[in-house]
């Protein structure tokens, strides 16, 4: 029924077949199209993992009760981050399901169990999305961002295009790192990557480069600017300029710092912390004071 | 002051492609995340690419460490900036008080989105039926074509009339506004909310030891703004700072580790 089967011992029909990178790099990329497409309130993102699996596990299970049990297996609840989680958890899947197979062919007692595939898959979900999410979405792709904000602002179109194609590449090529390294380490995989000495630097350095662009943001774009005026017998008094001789740069710094330590106090409630600073930003505008 | 039938359908559609995630599928993450690209478009298909790249990069200061932990955000910058940028343009506003504008329809929009997931669950359903049945065709359909219609379903009339019958209406309003004191309210509230996303993204980074180096490069391009400085260059002055600190880190660790059991070097 399969050529490839072929060249295999003479073996009875209903071997599972070879899984080999090119099929790891078709898993993530059909992963990473899939992503947040089929995105719901039940299973989150499990339908994605499942259809990126579909070709691979066709090869691994010729019997189709045992493919139908594993379509199903990756139905099951699933949320992560696109390139840290799906990556190495694309990887670990096909891994993991491979030894299943050949489990299941040679009539063996499963060591690969249900029990075992949902259990890395949610152990593993939430912390590498964690990580994911952190370094990727919120230092990586604000890095390209600040770099390119400038030229945006002088009305150039690479501001927009090169952060959104550089920021693109990158998880492509991350996050088809993992998905080797998970198929070839299984589970073992996640703790390599995410323990890793050299990992663990690579993360402090980008989070020192983040914190420094974020700086260099404050002090360009945050618009904080005292409109406060008086006169004192006869002599004009305008804050922003004593505040200039102070310390320049204050304003703006105290509005950042007191948004931060409102999410380090009461967690991140972004959108209480827009209203919020819109109202009081808003009542001190309107009274004269900024 | 109108939005021509085609020009609200372009950035409707474009909206519709990002929002739905069909467009490169993952690539729309960052597409979603940031409104650079849709105030782009925007700024393209109303004739007026330079001042749309700078309302947008007002936009895309609040809009900084925005992410969605766990697949919810409580804004979408892309529908934010699709209305924000015609505005100001048809408007006249200035970038700042775009930002304003901005705001309340990002977070209309992360409703929307949560509509669509709840869209979602009922395909779900399909696609178990299908996985019964083993007919990767119509699991094809279920996961991925499916959800992707529901998008345009959901995005593409929203964005249309939005664009269409709103818009024009909105900077009606805002025009004829221009030099009030709601325009001032407007252009200081637009100033200071960039706060929000550069603080959220000191916050997500999450090492509360390395904020001196926020402080350093704060004080650092105050100090230095007649310089003109240009933002590649503060990158790699922050590369250089990471990599002598992750070194400097590396060397103490290895030392330590020699004096406590003389062992061989790491590498």
């Amino acid at each position: 029924m399969d050529k490839e089967i072929s060249t295999q011992k003479p073996v009875a029909k209903g071997a599972p077949e070879k899984v080999t990178n090119r099929d790891i790099f078709r898993a993530w990329i059909r992963f990473y199209f899939a992503d947040e497409i089929p995105h719901s309130f039940d299973r989150y993102i499990a339908p994605a993992l499942m259809w990126a699996l579909m070709p691979i596990l066709r090869k691994l299970y010729k019997d189709e009760d045992q493919l139908k049990a594993a379509y199903k297996r990756h139905l099951l609840f699933f949320n992560t981050q696109i390139s840290w989680g799906g990556g190495v958890l694309t990887g670990i899947m096909a891994s993991l399901e491979q030894t299943r197979a050949q489990e299941t062919y040679e009539n063996k007692e499963l060591t690969i169990t249900d029990d075992l595939i949902y259990n890395t898959k949610a152990g593993l979900m939430g912390a590498l999305a964690g990580i994911g999410d952190s370094i990727d979405s919120g230092t990586v792709q604000y890095i390209f961002i600040a770099i390119a904000l400038p030229w945006a602002q002088q009305g150039s179109a690479i501001g927009a295009i090169f952060p959104f194609v550089a920021f693109s590449v990158y998880q492509v090529l991350i996050g088809w790192y993992f998905a080797r390294t998970g198929f070839k380490l299984g589970r073992k995989a996640a703790t390599d990557i995410v323990g890793g000495s050299q990992m663990q630097g690579i993360i402090e350095g980008l989070s020192i480069l983040g914190l420094f662009m974020m700086g260099i943001l404050a002090a360009n774009y945050v618009k904080v600017t005292s409109s406060l005026q008086w006169t004192l017998s006869g002599k004009k008094f305008e804050l922003q300029e004593i505040l200039n001789t102070v310390l320049p740069g204050l304003l703006p710094l105290v509005v950042v710092g007191g948004v931060y330590f409102y999410f380090v106090k009461r967690g991140l409630k972004v959108t209480r912390a827009l209203i919020g600073l819109t109202v009081i930003l808003g009542v001190l505008a309107a009274i004269g004071i900024l | 002051m109108t939005v021509q039938t085609w020009q609200a359908f372009v950035i409707a559609l474009w909206v519709a492609l990002v929002e739905s995630r069909v467009l490169f599928g993952g690539a729309t993450t960052t597409l979603r995340f940031t409104p650079m690209m849709t105030g782009m478009v925007a700024g393209l298909v109303l004739g007026n690419l330079s001042k749309a790249m700078m309302i947008v990069a007002a936009i895309q200061l609040i809009y900084m460490g925005v992410f969605s932990p766990g697949g919810q955000m409580p804004s979408e910058p892309a529908i934010a900036a699709a209305v924000a940028v015609p505005v100001a343009l048809l408007g006249g506003l200035k970038p700042a008080a775009a930002v304003a504008v901005a705001v309340p329809v990002g977070l209309l929009g992360a409703y929307l989105y949560q509509f669509r997931l709840f869209l979602n669950t009922f395909v779900v359903h399909l696609t178990d039926k299908y996985a019964e049945k083993l007919n990767d065709r119509g699991l094809t359909l279920s996961i991925i074509w499916i959800p992707v219609l529901v998008g345009f379903a959901l995005f593409l009339p929203f964005m249309f009339v939005t664009l269409k019958f709103g818009v024009p209406v909105i900077s009606a309003f805002v025009k004829s506004n221009s030099g009030t004191l709601i325009f001032h309210i407007l252009t200081v509230i637009g100033g200071g909310l960039a706060s929000i996303g550069i603080a959220l993204t000191v916050y997500v980074i999450g090492k509360k030891n390395y904020i001196p180096f926020f402080l350093l490069a704060y004080f650092m391009t105050v100090m230095f703004t007649k310089l003109n400085i240009t933002m590649v260059t503060y990158a790699i002055i922050g590369s250089i700072l990471a990599f002598i600190y992750v070194l400097g880190k590396n060397e103490a660790a290895k030392l330590a580790a020699k004096n406590n059991n003389s062992s061989d070097d790491e590498f």
